[in-house]
């Protein structure tokens, strides 16, 4: 291997509130090389990260970048060293034009504003990525914004390069976009650091591999490769079971949710002939991000216009939010920002999202703090207490306590929405395990997923959705990738 | 009213025009950057007291307005220190300020001119020119010119860009190196500052000494005209001089009508005239979206 650029030594974190993230770990990336950083959901990857950046201090330890010695007291000092930072949801002024977010960059990076237009040719070149400079970042899809944060970086001279699980928010065709900036980043001798649950992401683009789990490095500079999907997933998590084994041939009850000559509006128009969900199955829907997910699932929960046609959710008509809830629906937003108050703390999040559901009873704090207890447990949620800020948990842990307030109510209908992004391999397995498990206890489960994975292993039936469009309705055994890509793209 | 009155009334409004257009301008600064300061309207009256206390006994009107304009930089700076550092809340912050500056300022002119009501006139007056045979300071037109400079910073220069960006989306000026705490701290001392020339105006220059309340609401008014101008020095600009139009007609009815008791009707124009232009304007848009909330690193 290459010198490194950039070498970590034992380091330590802890957080102020007194949470242990690392113990002494050591990392070195290298230049034009892919180093994948795995580890479970809260095994402290975002953190080194963030201290590598300059985000954050940490509690011991040394970082060297370039054979020298460094202490980097604020992200200008990361900034200024080479290191970008481009985090899950990218950190743009959405008020502020692509270009003005450009500039603040090169101010803190202490560019001349002067050579923005050459420098940004150059990193164009540099990851085939191209930049609407006087758009509003909010007026853009989170996927270009991704391709801004990642161009200033490279712009600045960044050498290396860190991607927090990048894939998170992407359609798979960003994703292509992602893997080819990444190769053309490593032609350029970039260092690039990759965070992710996603194993196939590793065997395709990762050159080595460092394994976390819970602040220390279990494996260190594996060859992806080597191990397989397989072994990674045993290092990051120890043994990780099989996925379950379908149930052929189950008996389906009553309809908990039917729809007929639905017309609704959002982003885009969304007609639904008919579709049903029984007692006792997991209907899938697949379908690139952007096709009539979010408005098909706003006019079943409630909060979305619906324009024509009917709703019936466990044979109530056209539901309002409460009432869905009422009656037993459950709910899990793809977004789980949108979802949860993550400057409230744990407890008062359980009691925003179970509101509907049990009423003024969470008002009192014992109330709340035994159903914290219950869905911790049962869930695996690591919080450090129930007045713990959301914003603290790792990224898998706060969603899984937004999987966790859903299915602990036991509901008859649940509607899931890419349940299991950004939750760790073990953790995946078991939320698929348990939305599986509701099914085969006797409630309808549809999932609204873009992982095509996550449909084939969970779904009784697979309906694939494409331009607001139900394009077909299939059995597993004949859902083969193809046929679903084919339907996806608009095809017969 | 014939032209050469309204042309009149013209002029008489560029006076009343001028704190509100100081005030404002200097609060969308402050708001740009994510911090509120209820408390103008305190500002405004301390400044205009403490101006008139160093004209009279240190140095004129020079000492006035330097007095003014370092008691709205103080004030300023206490309210940072209140809602950037300490993370307290800016509107209970402001509405302190506000109490304490209207009892404060009546308490010390008892103490040191003898009664409640008011101060002696300060001897000169700061350079005007007269326009109708009315005395037009050329403060009204280093207002007029700070309102330009005010709105070159924020769009023109790197520090204006930070302002913004602390404004709006403090996490990510954050991550940026950007210290969201000095960014605030300077945009709120630079509102204040000019809350403080605006203070001093009132007094040493526009009216000649300090009278209670003298600032009869106009630190109200100047937020209101902040939000009216979707947070832009040039429209906070345009807003104060709807407001200093409205003053000004106020004042020439109820001088031409004659009758005591129309007069506080008339004086009611403007505030009147400020309600309907917020109202018509769809100003919650272009809020500052980190608008009053501290920012605490995770
Ligand atoms: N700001 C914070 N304050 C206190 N504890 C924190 C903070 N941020 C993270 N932690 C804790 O530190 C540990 C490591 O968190 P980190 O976000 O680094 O995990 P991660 O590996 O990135 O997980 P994920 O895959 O879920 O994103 C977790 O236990 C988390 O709860
Ligand atoms: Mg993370």
């Amino acid at each position: 291997m290459p010198e490194p650029i950039v070498e970590l030594r034992g380091i330590v974190k802890v957080y102020p509130d007194g949470v242990k993230a690392l113990d002494g770990v050591d990392l070195r990336l290298y230049p034009g090389l892919v180093h994948a950083i795995l580890g479970e959901n809260g095994a402290g990857k975002t953190t080194l990260m963030r201290i590598l950046y300059g985000e954050i201090r940490p509690t011991r330890g040394e970082i060297i970048i370039r054979g020298r010695r460094v202490r980097l007291r604020s992200t200008v000092d990361g900034i200024r060293n080479g290191i970008a930072m481009v985090y899950q949801h990218p950190r743009l002024v959405p008020t502020l034009t692509v270009r003005e977010n450009i500039l603040l960059y090169f101010h803190s990076a202490g560019i001349d504003p002067g050579e923005l237009e050459e420098r940004l040719r150059r990193a164009q070149e540099i990851t085939g990525f191209s930049a609407p400079l006087d758009e509003r970042v909010e007026d853009l899809p989170v996927g270009v914004r991704q391709r801004v944060d990642i161009l200033r970086g490279i712009a600045a001279g960044a050498r290396v390069l860190i991607l927090d699980e990048p894939t998170t928010n992407l359609s798979p065709i960003e994703v292509e976009g992602l893997m080819n900036a990444i190769k053309g980043m490593k032609r350029e001798g970039i260092a690039i650091a990759y965070i992710t649950h996603r194993l196939p992401e590793v065997m395709e683009i990762a050159d080595t591999v460092t394994v976390l789990r819970k602040g220390r490095v279990v494996a260190s500079e594996v060859d992806p490769r080597s191990l397989g999907e397989e072994g990674l997933a045993r290092l990051m998590v120890g043994e990780v079971p099989p996925p379950p084994p379908k149930e052929r041939g189950k008996r389906l009850g009553e309809p908990v949710l039917r729809i007929h000559g639905l017309r609704a509006r959002g982003k885009i128009e969304v007609y639904i002939d008919e579709l049903v969900v029984r007692e006792g199955e997991v209907l899938g829907v697949a379908g690139v991000e952007g096709n009539g997910q979010d408005e098909l699932v706003a006019a079943i929960v409630g909060y979305g216009e619906r324009l024509e046609g009917w709703v019936e959710v466990l044979g109530r008509r056209n539901p309002s939010p409460r009432e869905f809830y009422k009656i037993g629906g459950a709910y899990i937003p793809g977004d789980r920002r949108k979802a949860l108050a993550l400057f409230f703390s744990v407890a008062e999040n359980l009691a925003f999202l179970r509101y509907a559901h049990e009423g003024p009873a969470l008002l009192t704090p014992g109330r709340l703090v035994a159903l914290y207890r219950e869905v911790a447990e049962e869930y695996n949620v690591v919080a450090g207490s129930p007045w713990a800020p959301v914003r603290s948990l790792s990224g898998g842990n706060q969603q899984k306590l937004l999987v966790g307030s859903q299915l602990h109510m036991k509901p008859r209908l649940l509607v899931a929405v890419n349940p299991t992004r950004g939750l760790d391999v073990a953790t995946t397995r078991y939320v698929r395990g348990l939305i599986a498990g509701l099914a085969s206890r006797g409630a309808g489960v549809l999932l609204v997923s873009t992982d095509l994975d996550e449909i084939l292993e969970v779904s009784d039936r697979i309906a694939v959705i494409s331009r607001g469009r139900i394009a077909g309705v299939l059995s597993p055994e004949e859902a083969t990738p193809e046929k679903l890509g084919l339907l996806m793209g608009g095809g017969r | 009213m014939n032209v050469h009155d309204l042309a009149l009334v013209g002029v008489l409004s560029l006076s009343s025009m001028t704190p509100i257009a100081l005030t404002a301008v200097g609060e969308v600064i402050a708001e740009r950057s994510g911090v509120v300061n209820i408390g103008l309207e305190g500002i405004l009256l301390i400044s205009a007291w403490t101006s008139v206390y160093a004209g009279l006994y240190w140095g004129g009107w020079p000492a006035g307005y330097l007095m003014g304009l370092l008691t709205g930089l103080l004030l300023g700076l206490l309210h940072a220190a209140i809602a950037v550092y300490a993370r307290g809340d800016q509107i209970i912050a402001g509405i302190g300020l506000n109490i304490a500056a209207a009892g404060g300022t009546t308490l010390a002119t008892r103490a040191v001119w003898g009664n409640y009501a008011q101060s002696p006139r300060v001897p000169q007056a700061p350079p005007s020119i007269t326009i109708m045979g009315q005395r037009v300071s050329i403060m009204v037109f280093a207002a007029v010119v700070i309102a330009f400079l005010a709105w070159w910073l924020l769009e023109k220069t790197r520090t204006g860009l930070r302002i913004k960006a602390v404004g709006d989306d403090p996490r990510a000026a954050d991550a940026l190196g950007i210290s969201v705490e000095k960014t605030r701290l300077l945009a709120t001392v630079l509102g204040g500052s000019l809350a403080g020339l605006a203070g001093a105006y009132m007094s040493i220059d526009y009216l000649g000494s300090f009278v209670k309340l003298m600032s009869a609401g106009r630190g109200f008014i100047a937020l209101a005209a902040v939000a009216f101008s979707g947070w832009d020095p040039l429209g906070a600009l345009l807003g104060s001089i709807i407001f200093g139009f409205g003053d000004a007609l106020g004042r020439y009815y109820s001088i031409t009508s004659g009758a005591t008791a129309n007069a506080y009707l008339y004086y009611t124009i403007p505030y009147i005239l400020t309600l309907l232009a917020v109202a018509a304007t769809a100003w919650r848009a272009k809020m500052p979206r980190a608008l009053g909330q501290p920012y605490k690193r995770e």
